[in-house]
């Protein structure tokens, strides 16, 4: 990987390609799980880099943790396997097929009834204390073959008492990404029209 | 440069995060932990420490050809007779061997003595065990077979015998899988 990352910036040196921003994004745009990383992505990067909140990984993490433990289930599995070859392994294996096999319903169970597409949880904690911290939870859908996208933030002010509020668009792909599949600023205006729609929808609440 | 990074889709790769990162490797390793876990799933099953092989040699024709898939069980409650057809073990070989049972000696401690031939054989096995070995133990056995697909497996003799393209495939899929986000 390092090998190809020398690759990436040699050709930038030659600069015999387009001028282009270090930070944009390109991608095949017939590729549906392609663009709607590159839009989940573009989202993160918005909220924590433009607006500076702090991203909290807590569902990723578990997910992650989930993973980790199944993986780590099937390679223990495997080793004491070998080490033990098969009629006395027995009783390990078992166990560790079950865990293993729990766990991916578990993951099934998790990511469908608790993560449920949320992708980002990012939170603004007031600089002077004063203010509670506010809480963005964003979704998003683009269904397989469609060119909608679907983008869901949810915002909740902190304050005892108050409502969580939901902004939404969908929106065809097409808006954001030009011909050759890169990202155009167009998104990010989107966005921070949502972002604005929830922050002054708190004032007036 | 640019282009082959472009084609191999690493560009992506290189704007994810660590987590992203992480859970890529990590899907890469349940794809494989999955036929793992199914894998030794199926050897508690069946007891077979080997529950699916494919025939590689014509030698058992016409009841098996080559690429047959084979589904074995090895319970200790099912002793193995004679005529039916098993797979063994041999010392010094590598791959196990698909025969019928010739001749079976059971002795009062429970241990049997198995001597095997393949249908298609004119001679007996002696000649493909260790030297010096007459018979097969029960711990030769990696059990017998219970029913088969016929032609299935024939994908693993060709990967068996152009191990090459084999590494080929499955470098190329794992590639795919690391490099393409879910």
């Amino acid at each position: 990987m390092a090998k190809e990352k020398g690759e990436l910036k040699e050709g930038e040196k030659g600069g015999d390609e387009k001028l282009e921003a270090k930070d944009d994004v390109k991608i095949d745009k017939w590729d549906g799980t392609a663009l709607k990383n590159a839009l989940d992505d573009k989202v993160r990067k918005i909220f924590t880099e433009k607006y500076k909140y702090v991203e909290c990984h807590k569902l990723m993490d578990i997910r992650l943790t989930i993973c980790v433990t199944a993986v780590s289930a099937a390679m223990f599995a495997l080793v004491y396997d070998y080490l033990n070859p098969f009629p006395a392994s027995k009783f390990v294996l078992i166990t560790c097929v079950l865990t293993y096999f729990a766990l991916m319903g578990v993951l099934t169970l998790y990511t469908t009834f608790i993560e449920k597409g949320i992708f980002l949880v990012a939170k603004h904690t007031d600089p002077i204390g004063m203010d509670p911290t506010k809480v963005f939870t964003v979704t998003s859908v683009l269904k397989r073959f469609d060119d909608n996208y679907h983008l869901s933030i949810e915002y909740n002010d902190g304050k005892p008492g108050s409502k969580t509020i939901e902004a939404s668009f969908t929106k065809s792909v097409a808006n954001w990404f030009d011909e050759n599949g890169v990202l155009t600023d167009r998104f990010e205006n989107d966005v921070n029209a949502l972002h604005n729609q929830l922050e002054s929808g708190k004032k007036t609440n | 440069m640019n282009s082959a990074v472009e084609l191999l889709g690493l560009q992506e790769l290189f704007r994810m995060t660590k987590r992203q990162i992480l859970y890529q490797v990590l899907n890469f390793g349940m794809i494989v932990s999955s036929a793992l876990m199914i894998w030794k799933g199926l050897m508690v099953v069946t007891g077979s420490e080997s529950p699916i092989v494919v025939v590689l040699s014509g030698s058992m024709e016409p009841a098996f050809h080559r690429g047959d898939l084979l589904f074995l069980t090895n319970f200790r409650e099912d002793p193995i007779k004679v005529g039916d057809i098993v797979v063994f073990k041999v010392e010094g070989r590598d791959i196990p061997i698909v025969h019928r049972v010739l001749k079976l000696h059971e002795k009062e401690d429970g241990s049997v003595k198995i001597l095997t031939k393949g249908d298609n054989n004119s001679v007996d096995d002696r000649g493909l065990y260790a030297p010096g070995q007459l018979w097969l133990q029960k711990k030769d056995i990696v059990g017998r077979a219970r029913g088969f697909v016929p032609y299935v497996g024939i994908v693993t003799i060709l990967m068996n015998d152009y191990p090459k393209f084999k590494y080929a495939v499955l470098g190329c899929l794992g590639i795919f899988v690391l490099v393409h986000r879910e």
